[in-house]
């Protein structure tokens, strides 16, 4: 797989946590004294104690609206999950997932496909979804070059590091 | 085809491309950055931690400590003391505590000028497309990687959405109003990436500061920037604010929107936007009568004179409730001189509302605001999600002056058009 020897794969395999529409930055971990241990507890109490490393974040529209700090996505990475998918994604939300290297893929169409604790496949070079149990497929454009390599390489700084030419440097 | 937006050519501009294209990514130049105390902290102990160097173009970069105005707990107080020290060593542009709030600060006092790229820490950055530049908000790590070492950013071109705007609003109807009921009539997030171009008759009536609000509150439709192509209003601020205008663009006429909305705002009432999204708008007199314990004029849309002054119209000469407190928060400095000397605050305090320093007031309650699962409040804040102001069962109510003053008269939300 060429595609994949630069920098991390970008296919994962995971159980998912299924969110609804408009889920705020506020109930991620807006705040300093929000840890890992409350992130999404307001939507599932069960979330932050039971998520696992792998696990993958399935959301409906607007995900990650309101404040734009990047703390909310961190905190979710803290977590271990692998990656996310949603049907939209506020565009702060969207741009701090992929500076810090946790993928995320926009994919009309996805909260059908799954039923919370499904397992499913994402490809996010490939922009595909899989519910292996059903074998039912969501299909949304693939992510442009510049931003691939940036999740590839592991967010901004590195990307930044790797290809200082961009920038000027 | 068609001719080039005005956000296409600044981006053409600052990346040193002839053309630009919707979705295509460019790297380009930043004019100006705005960071809040929160946020400093969290970019410059990142931009310390994995990146180093100098800081470009420091002096671009503006610092204004708006959350905390006065440190209420140790920890906040390292998050200052922090900022201040970066400041110093890097050689950003520091507005200690008291200065205001960011927007309201950073606007008046030249950190966006008519044709540059803006970004900012808060995802309401995108207010200073009012006065025609490219205004984005970016993370920490756009801050930290990009614009402190480079002065740079990378930018996704975006699609155009014109929204036109034409009528008047009855009386007792405030631009503020009329920008929380369009958020609803686009609906949350079904502007995404787009740069909405607002314009259209009712748009050309407002003053600069009302124009304010409709690049302020159109963020939670998903916008990345919005903007007004500069006009006669523009320039009179601008020649005011003393703004350099030398890189001052106008879009081209031909310049094709991808999309055209177009609203009638002549009957639009006064509305509150009410828990828990700022998109669920309902007219004040569907939820009229419902009790606060909390009155406020603050945050980075409120807290302007033009807001103090719609709210005196109704209260000045009146007390407030028994059981609700008014809290007035200039949005910086120069408002509440502005304020003393127009004379709107002796009447108002008199009337029991007590005035805060300036700041973002209880804008995550970080100095003020906080409330019990039983308190609500009515401001003129620009965001209601639960947990933002102490427990996450406590309801916030966004509205106008006029509405938050009349409420704090009753101690119950009020339809203010009985007082005009």
């Amino acid at each position: 797989m060429a595609a994949h020897d630069v920098g991390q794969a970008l296919t994962f395999r995971g159980k998912c946590w299924k969110f609804g529409d408009n889920v705020p930055t506020d109930e991620m971990g807006e705040f300093f004294a929000q840890e890992v241990g409350n992130v999404l507890a307001g939507l599932n109490p069960r979330f932050p104690v039971e998520v696992k490393p792998g696990d993958i974040v399935v959301g409906g529209h607007s995900f990650g609206q309101s404040s734009g700090r990047a703390l909310a996505a961190k905190v979710l990475r803290a977590t271990g999950i692998s990656c996310i998918v949603v049907e939209s994604a506020a565009r702060t939300f969207w741009r701090n997932c992929i500076e810090i290297g946790l993928p995320i893929l926009e994919c009309p169409g996805v909260s059908k496909l799954v039923e919370d604790g499904d397992e499913i496949v994402v490809d996010i070079e490939q922009g595909v979804v899989l519910n292996p149990a059903t074998g039912a497929v969501a299909r949304t454009e693939p992510p442009d070059d510049f931003l691939r390599d940036m999740l590839r390489a592991g967010g901004l700084i590195p990307f930044v590091r790797a290809r200082p030419e961009l920038w000027g440097a | 085809m068609g001719g080039a937006n005005l956000i296409e050519k600044v981006l053409a501009r600052a990346s040193g491309r002839a053309k630009v294209t919707p979705g295509e990514i460019v790297v380009a130049d930043v004019d100006s950055a705005m960071v809040h105390d929160l946020s400093c902290c969290t970019s410059g102990r990142i931009f310390e931690a994995d990146v180093g160097g100098t800081v470009k173009n420091a002096d671009r970069i503006a610092v204004i400590f708006d959350h905390i105005f006065s440190p209420p707990t140790e920890d906040k107080a390292q998050v200052l003391e922090f900022n201040r020290a970066f400041c110093r060593k890097y050689g950003l542009s520091l507005y200690d505590s008291g200065s205001g709030n960011l927007h309201n600060v950073a606007m008046r006092r030249g950190h966006a000028r008519p044709g540059s790229i803006v970004v900012g820490s808060d995802s309401h950055s995108t207010v200073h497309g009012v006065i025609g530049a490219m205004a984005v908000s970016l993370g920490n790590y756009s801050f930290a990687a990009t614009v402190m070492p480079y002065g740079k950013a990378w930018f996704r071109v975006p699609e155009l959405v014109s929204v036109e705007l034409v009528g008047q609003p009855p009386r007792g109807t405030t631009a503020r109003d009329v920008a929380l009921w369009l958020t609803a009539q686009i609906g949350e997030g079904n502007a995404k990436y787009a740069a909405i171009r607002f314009e259209g008759e009712y748009i050309d009536s407002l003053s600069f500061w009302e124009r304010w609000l409709f690049t302020l509150l159109g963020v939670d439709v998903g916008a990345k920037c919005m903007y007004i192509e500069p006009d006669d209003e523009t320039a009179r601020v601008a020649a005011q604010l003393g703004l350099d205008d030398s890189q001052l663009e106008h879009g081209d006429r031909d310049a094709v929107p991808s999309a055209r909305w177009r609203w009638d705002v002549s009957e639009v009432p006064p509305v509150v936007a009410c828990p828990a999204t700022v998109g669920n708008v309902r007219p004040v007199s569907e939820v009229a009568g419902t009790p606060v314990q909390f009155c406020e004029l603050g945050g980075h849309g409120g807290g302007r004179t033009e807001d103090v002054e719609l709210a005196a119209s109704v209260f000045a000469g009146h007390q407030r409730a028994d059981g609700v407190l008014f809290n007035i928060v200039p949005s910086s400095r120069d408002v509440f001189a502005e304020c003393l000397e127009k004379g709107l605050v002796e009447p108002l305090h008199a009337g029991g509302a007590t005035w805060f320093p300036a700041s973002g007031g209880s804008n995550q309650a970080i100095n003020m605001g906080a409330m019990t699962k039983d308190e609500a409040m009515i401001s003129t804040q620009s965001r209601n999600f639960p947990g933002r102001n102490g427990n996450r069962e406590a309801r916030m109510y966004l509205a106008s002056p006029l509405t938050v003053a009349a409420t704090a008269m009753r101690g119950v939300i009020t339809d203010p058009r009985e007082f005009l």
